[in-house]
């Protein structure tokens, strides 16, 4: 079958591989993008997430063949942007990241559920990183930190 | 050799599923888990693979008269938020997994997988679903308790595509879902109770009830429900520990890494008394 | 100068938040291999007969025939193979590795791996002790002459798996001739590196252990980690190329480390003025196959006998039994949390027997300065719990609560737990078995390093430890750096656990950054060593557990609110409200931190996180089946940091990691006991435990 082609963080990619393989580990080895992480292998902890056409997915149970003619974006692309630095610096500000393992996913769930829902309210908020374990923080400082950045980001979203 | 195709409409999926044996894959976050293979290397699929998640003329949400019909690849994630889905629907879903798999996941991979815990198919159930299966021949319009046989088991010829989901409008007084997981998102549900009634002037209407991961299958019984049709909500009350005790021949739960069947069997009881007490 | 508790930004926040901090797995070298584990699929068995395929080009096989020093991985008890020899001892326990450049053929490698067993009757239950330790306090025949009223109680406690959410793994490779470098998600450079020293049989400038970006440990990285390092350290010697190794979750949560299963007894002697004149007190810890540090558990759990309060004689005994399931380690709370929960539990139930009030009953036995202690040291310092308590109880509008819940027609309920965490290590550990230094180097340039084996695992530790060397010298913060540890330029500061990071290595660096300020020469290079020095005043019989085991305590209040749904058993918790004393914060957004994740712990390990073993297989070992909190799982909570300066903390610091997760368990039991007016005696107390208690009649 022909190649799969998609946009990766805003470049145009034509890949000749395996279109079975996960999207996580296209990301990692092939494009040496390791921002993703995998924590459980199995779509449950979100450490894997990327957006896909803008909405977050978990790239761990997600085939290559499923990004064609989409546009992919990870923590990698998305810290390029206002919104990522409007959110980056509610995360400093709350202390929303202690290890640092689950955070390019909840920045990633952040993005999904602002770009939906630009003031959503705390219980919209944690449904939206319900997808995203953390186990360091509790989740009251990150929940506290999208709230921040909504309200502060104003006009980002 | 795998051959991996990637159609670019309905007529060329249904025709290659025609022409030969695929494995088929919607959002892949129930078969991508299931056939995993260590980190790094792609999934053990044994099987020819056609990939359906972006035929985009499947993602559809179409109201009629006295139904609605939902395309087999439109997200969850859409139908929770579509004005036209029925609010027992948007319940189920907006308590199932988390936002990262609804945006992927669809109703046809929820019947494909024919989990015996699938919480959509026990709304799908209670609400008289029809699937609409596609193929070179014919479109095949089945209930789905026709649809799904056992854990993992339907009867989906092997050319064949789910197209379309079939929702018949429905008038319910009251709806009820609960979903009893491990925790409050992205949950396996332990048990699962899906219930509606229409009520007038103090008559029933219209009874049912269905519930998930209590057997093979979701249990639902129209034979229960009849007995319980154009009588009284006094009547229905009163008669609330028949209704159990019909209900517990059909509920055969097991014993797992999530629950045992003690809890569940007790359980799927409370939610029964506990829905009609609150009719 | 400015209050060092005032929050500043966190040192790594920047390479966290967007995705470029590196972790072990995200590392890769040149003619990298892979390895995998292949391990043992009975709980005992001795092994007849292994028949390996023929290996295609640089495959290997790594076993315990190609350990060149010895075949042990170094711990507190040395009882821990690297690889088996002739027996396994559980579901799990590591036979070889398979090294090879493409996982796939290393999985159809192990296909073809033909292992011949003999079974043996594997034990299950407590019945073989390894480890037994006793003391007492006072009277305890006396004290139990003719009581009042005789109460007991037994409490039981499950697994609690630590999940952070970066599983283990190391990269190992050769450096130069001789020597091996190991990167790897650690908490305890130089454990690991001693004991790869012991594995390999070498020199001491043979081994180099360097820590990456680490995603969360909880103290499952603190010796685990070892054994994977010998292993790994092995096969680079025989191979001479660098090879990773990553545990997938499964593999990670079926075979590492957890919290140690525990059944504890309580009986308490109380006079008629309900006063507890006694209690006798026997805990029993679940070691798994290999005892590691299991000692050090039960000691600290037999420590923590009478939790937050002062009785006068005591008989605390304990064993630790050995079973066919995983080995069992460290976790956040190290013995504590198993105890807590259980005093806890058992002080309102004596309440409850009494048919009195439980917060005046457990008021009069508050721990007061000038007690002592369960092992008859004496709380040297100023105790604020009352002013504590009175802070948690108002800010949840506990009383109130309290009151209207008490309707057992209500299933809501509120819990409040008492506690306190020793900080440090238990015992002499700190003087006679760590003996830390620290080290600041100072260059040409002014720029100032600080060179310690902290490990920065979430926690905070490289932002508060600089902090305090900042503060104390009281130059710009751009002109003090804090590496990641790598044992070729840090000395062993200890390892990053028992809550000592800030009291012990912080403190060190206080004085340590004292006198560089003290001898400072501009534009000289300089270099300051500090070592450990055990305050005076303690005095510790590690044989009879008699005198201080802590050079100080923390102490915290936690109240959790719950609703108990009475169709699904379920309990949605609505509040959690905290008050902590730990000195005083280095910084209080980082201590905020570490309260609101270890409660959630905490509470989880109260009602939530389930996992058991049949026969010896562990049965929840995914993300799906071990369940966690999720956001939505979790309420807001609050937390209020009180202070307390310790003389001999850095700026009045004690140990705050551990504190934040030992009284959450208590705490929503308790909660749920009053909601289902039933007695709680085992956690996690699950939907299915609450329908058994609400049902039996």
């Amino acid at each position: 079958m022909s190649n799969i082609k998609f946009k990766l963080n805003g470049q145009d990619v034509d890949l000749n591989l395996d279109p079975s393989m996960r999207l996580l580990d296209v990301l990692r080895n092939h494009f040496q993008l390791t921002g993703p992480k995998e924590g459980c292998g199995e779509g449950e902890c979100g450490a894997c997430a990327v957006l896909l056409d803008g909405h977050i997915v978990h790239s761990c149970c997600l085939p290559l063949a499923n990004v064609h003619e989409k546009e992919v974006v990870t923590i990698e692309g998305f810290s390029k942007t206002k919104r990522y630095q409007a959110l980056a610096d509610a995360m400093l500000e709350e202390g929303g990241s202690q290890c640092g393992i689950c955070t390019p996913g909840m920045m990633i769930a952040a993005e999904s559920l602002l770009s939906q829902n630009p003031k959503p309210t705390e219980d919209e908020i944690r449904i939206g990183i319900s997808g995203n374990l953390c186990r360091c923080t509790g989740y009251n400082m990150i929940v506290k930190a999208i709230k921040t950045a909504s309200k502060k980001g104003d006009g980002l979203w | 050799m795998v051959k991996h195709t990637i159609p670019k409409n309905l007529n060329e999926a249904i025709n290659y599923l025609y022409q030969g044996d695929y494995q088929v894959i919607a959002g892949g976050t129930d078969l991508m888990i299931q056939r995993r293979n260590s980190a790094d290397l792609p999934p053990l699929f044994n099987s020819n693979l056609l990939y359906v998640f972006n035929l985009e003329e499947l993602k559809y949400v179409i109201k009629e008269e006295s139904q609605i019909r939902i395309g087999s690849m439109t997200s969850l994630e859409t139908l929770l938020h579509h004005p036209d889905v029925p609010k027992l629907l948007k319940d189920v879903i907006g308590e199932m997994a988390s936002p990262g798999i609804r945006n992927v996941a669809t109703l046809a991979g929820n019947i494909a997988n024919a989990s015996p815990a699938g919480d959509t198919l026990v709304a799908l159930y209670l609400m008289d679903a029809i699937v609409v299966l596609s193929s070179v021949n014919q479109n095949r319009y089945l209930p789905i308790e026709k649809v799904i046989l056992g854990p993992r088991k339907t009867c989906i010829e092997n050319n064949e595509l789910i197209k379309e989901i079939i929702i018949p409008n429905h008038q319910f007084t009251q709806t009820s879902w609960v979903k009893v997981g491990g925790r409050r998102a992205d949950a396996i549900s332990k048990v699962s109770f899906a219930a509606a009634v229409t009520i007038d002037k103090g008559s029933v209407m219209d009874f049912r009830m269905a519930f998930g991961a209590v057997f093979m299958t979701v249990v639902r019984s129209r034979q229960i429900e009849k007995l319980y049709k154009n009588l009284s909500v006094k009547a229905l009350k009163n008669d609330v520990q028949n209704i159990v005790f019909h209900y517990q021949e059909l509920i055969k739960p097991i014993d797992d890494q999530r629950s045992n069947k003690t809890y569940r069997s007790q359980v799927s009881q409370n939610l029964i008394e506990d829905f009609i007490r609150k009719i | 100068m400015r209050d060092i508790s005032k929050s500043i930004p966190k040192e790594d926040h920047v390479e966290k938040v967007s995705g470029r901090a590196l972790y072990v797995s995200d590392i890769k070298m040149d003619r990298m291999l892979f390895a995998k584990t292949v391990r043992s699929i009975h709980p005992k068995a001795k092994i007849e007969s292994i028949e390996i395929p023929e290996l295609p080009k640089d495959y290997f096989i790594v076993d315990y025939k190609d350990i060149p020093g010895e075949n042990y991985v170094k711990m507190i008890f040395e009882d821990w193979p690297i690889f088996a020899e002739n027996t396994v001892n559980y579901i799990g326990d590591p036979i070889m590795l398979v090294v090879g450049k493409n996982k796939h053929i290393i999985n159809q490698i192990i296909e073809q791996i033909k292992i011949e067993y003999k079974i043996l009757k594997p034990m299950f239950d407590y019945k073989k002790s390894v480890i037994n330790k006793k003391f007492t306090k006072g009277n305890i025949k006396k004290a139990f002459v003719k009581p009042f009223k005789k109460v007991s109680g037994i409490y039981e406690t499950g697994y609690q798996e630590q999940a952070y959410i970066e599983p283990q793994g190391f990269i190992a490779y050769p450096e130069g001739e001789k020597k091996i470098t190991l990167i790897g998600s650690i908490q305890c450079p130089y454990y690991v590196k001693n004991a790869v020293i012991v594995a390999l049989g070498c020199e001491n400038d043979e081994v180099r252990v360097i820590q990456p970006t680490v995603g969360g440990a909880f103290g499952g990285k603190e010796e685990f980690p070892s054994v994977m390092a010998c292993q790994l350290a092995v096969a680079v010697r025989k191979i001479g190329r660098p090879i990773k190794m990553i545990y997938e979750r499964e593999e990670d949560m079926e075979v590492t480390t957890k919290r140690h299963p525990s059944k504890i007894k309580l009986t308490a002697a109380v006079d008629e003025n309900h006063h507890i004149k006694g209690i006798k007190a026997y805990v029993s810890l679940d070691s798994g196959a290999y005892m590691g540090l299991s000692g050090v558990v039960l000691a600290r759990a037999m420590i923590a006998a009478t939790d937050a309060y002062t009785i006068d004689n005591l008989d605390v005994s304990g064993d630790v039994y050995e079973t066919n399931t995983v080995p069992n380690g460290a976790f956040r709370g190290f013995g504590s949390p198993q105890m807590i929960f259980a005093f806890e539990m058992f002080m309102n139930h004596i309440a409850k027997e009494l048919d009195i009030d439980p917060l005046p009953f457990r008021l009069n036995h508050l721990a007061k300065q000038n007690d002592l202690t369960s092992t008859s040291g004496i709380f040297r310092d100023p105790i604020i719990m009352e002013k504590m308590i009175q802070k948690a109880m108002e800010i949840s509008d506990y009383k109130n609560k309290y009151k209207a819940y008490q309707d057992s027609s209500v299933f809501k309920g509120i819990g409040m737990s008492w506690f306190l965490h020793g900080c440090g290590f238990t015992g002499s550990g700190e003087s006679t078995h760590i003996k830390a230094k620290v080290k600041l180097r100072k260059d040409k340039n002014n720029q100032v390093y600080i060179l310690v084996a902290a490990v920065e695992m979430g926690q905070g530790a490289k932002t508060s430890l600089k902090k305090i060397v900042v503060q104390t010298l009281d130059i710009p913060s751009k002109q003090v750096t804090f590496n990641n540890p790598d044992t070729d330029f840090v000395p062993d500061s200890g390892p990053t656990v028992a809550s000592r990071t800030i009291m012990i290595v912080g403190g060190l660096l206080a004085r340590a950054a004292l006198k560089l300020k003290e001898t400072w020469i501009e534009d000289q290079e300089m270099e300051i060593i500090e070592n450990y020095q055990q305050p005076e005043y303690i005095e510790w019989d590690e044989d009879t557990m008699q005198g201080d085991a802590y050079p100080a305590y923390s102490w915290g209040v936690n109240i959790v609110e719950v609703e108990v749904s009475p169709v699904t058993y379920q309990t949605n918790l609505k509040g959690i409200w905290s008050v902590y004393d730990a000195g005083k914060s280095i910084d209080d957004r980082l201590v905020l931190g570490q309260a609101d994740g270890g409660i959630a712990q905490g509470v989880a390990y109260g009602y939530l996180e389930v996992m058991k073993h049949e026969k010896g297989k562990i049965r929840q070992k995914t993300m799906t089946d071990y369940i966690i909190p999720t956001a939505v799982d979790m309420p807001r909570t609050e937390t209020v940091i009180m202070e307390n300066p310790y003389i001999l903390g850095p700026y009045g610091a004690k140990g705050v990691g551990e504190l934040t997760l030992v009284g959450g368990a208590p705490a929503v039991a308790l909660a749920i006991e009053q909601a289902i007016t039933k007695k709680v005696k085992k956690i996690p107390a699950t939907p299915e435990y609450i329908m058994e208690l609400i049902n039996h009649e």
